[in-house]
């Protein structure tokens, strides 16, 4: 597989290659790139220049010090599961893929911490340590591929971070390669809250924009004595989202509280893991409490009582453990499983208000009526993140345009009660324009300012997180630049 | 392969497609439609495990199938390196959310390839010598067994491995050498006179078996040892005649043209069977999908699916229709491996785990990964060694170190898990799970008669 040769005379590829493990650590070639044109998000593509393995720090301190001394634009990739864009080559970038960086450093569970490189994938950190008790706890729905690094990255959440919080949660200490090339160590020994500004808040969730983290420290939580899953059937989705209101209203902080609208949930059942949920429901909620095992049992009952005094059709907790892992996996596996009903999805990631839920839902309703795409529903709902997945078909003209409008309409509707347009999926590519339902000019201007910082020239994932520059705000900075000089 | 391209498309049709797929039997749209790039396939994959290359993974793989057929990308040498070095494994069907069939896409583009750019040199001359002349054919098969029989027993075994003439030979080819297993007279010709082989007892129902191809020849002790346990537990075994090699390796290899003419000789041969008891994962599962080679002849398509309704693995047979517990110990520790065929192309995983803890003295061990492909896959192991040799190597690190046997149920992951204990210093014994099971009744019977 690997060749015995580069086929290339391009001196820049020559020089990369050089600087990695043999020629199986380096793509050039069209057919070979093609894997690498998009990541989870596939609406936009781009083809980058070459892609790189490193296999430590110093090998990608080598290769960024090389691009920036060169002017080559570059981009830090892991398992290339995010959902915004992230990693996608819009400038031709050599990507350097952080998947042969995959090892777990060191686990110390006295204090509670653990050092990964920033190629593991996450759900190996759990099974990495569950034999002696302990999780780590940020656990997207991607987690069986995904890796840490990209979760820091996009500060990724998940059905379990209601209670547990986001990975910036969980983050202890960093070691980063600068856009110039420098390795530093931002919260070193994992200590938390050093003094000085929140470095790692900062870094944490920047979308590979300020860079590229090479080692990562992260806390580890002692495996809770007893869980308990509930499943709830609602007719109508009304009912399930004031059940969602009540229950957190009334004092009981769930693990997890996810929901599915009935799109959702014909797209799992169509899929490779059903559960056998019918199919004339509206709405369901899975609710997972947890802790020490003697509230359990009681926090159970209440939960249920809320849900039959919200018109329930059925409830239950999940008879064993067996049970409880089959929901979760066809809840774990609802944006994949969307392929057995569609063609192609885009999934937003708005959040609101808990108590906007039933209004926000009936206005996405409308956007899918009047786009005429169909919207599926899953999301977090204890802590108000929407996930409504647009269905569209890419091969019909204009229906991609089509579902980019009715997905930045669902962002709209978000922003205007009062939310934000992206709770853990990152802003990327796809959500730069509608970075301007909840910023102004002069505040999206003060956070390129913080990027200059780090990535003055701005060849480390460029044309992310923030509208296309040439529109006011550049011109407005210009303009001061200009006064200035 | 070195040849340029235009050079070997032997005049295809001409379409007004963007399509780079020229022949007829691409594939299939619908099947990529179903992916929507999630990712969730990544870690399933051997073959990126090893690599950490997305043109190596399944959702890659199934970029590039696409890419071609939207015509972004030729079918050339370098498709045709991620789409040959896939294992075939099917591991990521378990894992893909959507049900993508990455099998099937692969199998049809490597179709595509083939007639692009046809094997010549000396992969030509070995795959079709293997492929064409030896699989199909009984006779010739049989006269490959003999030959490996008197290499065996006339002493040049011993004579070539001690005069390092074995040297020569390519690396992974020697550790072949190594562990082949002692050749036995085939099932086909033992049980050549007679229809019906009888039930033990009551008979309960007639079953058809596939003798299989290598297996009878390298195997021929693990057709017996399924005939016993059939006619111990009430069912009468019939060995159509006409039979052959279910295809699998040829439909693996691209070579579609001959799968469907395997495949179309045994739909025939077993016209008239209500059940078709395969012991060989691999057969079992291209068995299952022989429908899927006769996408353009609807006819064929409406025969093969009756025919795939009627094949059961052995295992899943005994286990649904009920079977004697056997009295007599083994007295072993034993771990299972889920051949990928099984579990992932058959979903079959309990069954024989069942069987096993139904024989009493055993003492099942839990192996880490057990369905992670071992590398066999069909002949991957020689046409990819250095991939193969990595799998291996990390399912190797998954085997229980105290375990004495190491029970699967497909003959190639059995020649391939030889070789790992071969090469890795280990002792486990391997056996087939029906072996064992045939072995407790064994013992039994020779307990009574005993007494």
């Amino acid at each position: 597989m690997a060749r015995k040769k580069l086929r290339t005379k391009d001196q820049h590829i020559i020089r990369l290659a050089s600087m990695v493990d043999g020629l199986g650590s380096i793509l050039y070639e069209k057919a070979d790139l093609l894997s690498y044109d998009c990541d989870g998000f596939t609406i936009h593509t781009a083809l980058p220049k070459a892609v790189v393995f490193p296999e430590n720090t110093e090998e990608v301190a080598n290769i960024v010090k090389y691009c920036h001394e060169q002017g080559l634009p570059f981009l830090a990739r892991g398992a290339g599961t995010g959902l915004s864009g992230g990693a996608i080559p819009l400038n031709q970038e050599v990507i350097i893929s952080m998947v042969k960086m995959k090892k777990l450093l060191s686990v110390d569970l006295e204090n509670r911490r653990a050092v990964v490189e920033p190629g593991f994938v996450n759900l190996k950190l759990t099974n990495s340590i569950s034999d002696k008790g302990y999780y780590y706890a940020p656990d997207p729905s991607s987690q069986y591929c995904c890796t840490i690094g990209g979760n820091v990255a996009e500060n990724a959440g998940g059905a379990h971070c209601l209670k547990y919080g986001v990975t910036t949660n969980h983050i202890l200490g960093l070691e980063v390669v600068l856009p110039n090339g420098e390795i530093v160590e931002i919260g070193s020994n994992g200590v938390p809250d050093e003094p000085g500004y929140d470095l790692l808040g900062l870094l944490t969730g920047s979308e590979g924009t300020l860079g590229i983290v090479t080692k990562i420290t992260v806390r580890i939580l002692k495996n809770p004595e007893d869980k308990q899953t509930v499943l709830a059937y609602f007719d109508k989705i009304e009912d399930g989202s004031q059940a969602v209101s009540d229950i957190v209203s009334a004092g009981i902080v769930p693990a997890a509280l996810e929901m599915m609208d009935k799109t959702a949930i014909e797209g799992v059942e169509a899929a490779a893991f059903p559960v056998g949920h019918p199919k004339d429901i509206e709405a369901l909620l899975l609710i997972e409490v947890d802790g020490i095992a003697a509230g359990i049992g009681e926090q159970i009952e209440q939960i249920l009582d809320v849900c039959r005094s919200r018109n329930v059709r059925e409830v239950r907790a999940a008879k064993d453990e067996q049970e409880r892992a089959a929901w979760w996996a066809n809840r774990k596996t609802g944006f994949g499983a969307m392929g057995a009903i569609s063609p192609d999805y885009l999934v937003q990631d708005g959040v609101i208000p808990r108590s906007k839920l039933p209004e926000v839902l009936q206005k996405i309703k409308k956007i899918s009526d009047d786009s005429g795409l169909r919207i599926a529903n899953i999301f977090h709902a204890g802590d108000g993140n929407l996930h409504p997945l647009v269905l569209f078909d890419a091969r019909i003209p204009g229906e991609t345009d089509k579902a980019m409008e009715a997905g930045s309409a669902c962002l709209k509707v978000c922003a205007d009660v009062g939310g934000t347009i992206t709770g853990e999926h990152g802003v990327g590519i796809e959500k730069r324009e509608e970075m301007r339902f909840v910023f102004k000019d002069e505040e999206i201007m003060a956070q390129t300012d913080i990027r200059e910082v780090f990535n003055p020239d701005n060849l480390l994932n460029a044309g992310k997180l923030f509208p296309t520059p040439g529109r006011c705000a550049e011109v407005k900075k210009e303009m001061k630049e200009a006064a200035i000089s | 392969m070195s040849k340029p391209e235009q050079e070997l498309k032997q005049s295809p049709p001409c379409t007004n497609s963007l399509s780079n797929y020229l022949w007829n039997d691409p594939p299939d749209e619908n099947k990529w439609a179903d992916c929507v790039h999630c990712g969730m396939c990544l870690e399933s994959c051997p073959t990126y495990e090893q690599t950490g290359q997305e043109q190596h993974s399944p959702r890659g793989r199934v970029y590039l199938i696409k890419s071609v057929a939207e015509g972004k990308l030729s079918v050339n040498e370098q498709f045709m390196d991620p789409v040959f070095a896939c294992l075939d494994c099917r591991a990521c069907t378990t894992a893909c959310p959507a049900d993508v069939d990455v099998g099937g896409l692969i199998e049809e583009a490597r179709g595509q390839v083939r007639q692009a750019m046809p094997l010549t040199g000396w992969q030509g001359a070995v795959s079709k010598l293997f492929l064409r002349g030896i699989f199909p054919h009984d006779s010739r098969l049989n006269s490959l067994g003999g030959l490996l029989k008197f290499y065996q027993k006339s002493g040049m075994q011993t004579l070539v491995r001690r005069t390092k003439l074995i040297q020569v030979m390519p690396k992974h080819l020697v550790e072949m050498e190594a562990i082949m297993p002692e050749v036995k007279k085939p099932i086909k010709k033992k049980y050549k006179s007679e229809n019906v082989i009888k039930a033990k007892g009551e008979t309960k129902r007639e079953v058809a078996m596939l003798t299989g191809c290598v297996m009878d020849v390298m195997f021929s002790d693990i057709n017996e040892s399924t005939i016993n346990v059939l006619t111990k537990n009430g069912s009468a075994v019939v060995i159509p005649k006409n039979q052959t090699c279910c295809g699998a390796l040829h439909v693996h290899a691209g070579d579609r043209e001959m799968g469907r003419k395997l495949a179309k000789q045994n739909i025939e041969a077993f016209e008239d069977s209500e059940k078709i008891i395969v012991n060989a994962a691999g057969c079992g599962c291209m068995m299952k999908e022989y429908e899927e080679l006769f996408r353009e002849e609807p006819e064929w398509k409406e025969r093969a699916e009756k025919f795939s309704e009627k094949v059961e693995d052995i295992s899943k047979f005994l286990h649904d229709t009920g079977y004697e517990k056997p009295k007599a110990e083994i007295n072993k520790r034993i771990t299972y491996h889920d051949a990928c065929h099984l579990a992932h192309g058959q979903g079959v995983r309990q069954e024989p785990r069942d069987i096993l803890l139904d024989i009493p003295g055993v003492e099942m061990v839990h192996m880490p990964n057990a369905d992670r492909c071992c590398g066999s896959a069909g002949i991957y192991n020689i046409t990819n060694p250095e991939m193969a040799g990595a799998v291996l190597e990390s399912k190797m690190e998954n085997v229980p170190a105290d375990v004495e046997m190491i029970s699967m149920g497909n003959p190639g992951c059995m020649l391939q898990m030889a070789i790992g204990v071969e090469k890795y210093g280990r002792n486990q014994q391997i056996v087939h799970t029906v072996q064992l099971l045939d072995w407790a009744y064994q013992k039994e019977e020779s307990a009574k008669e005993g007494q």
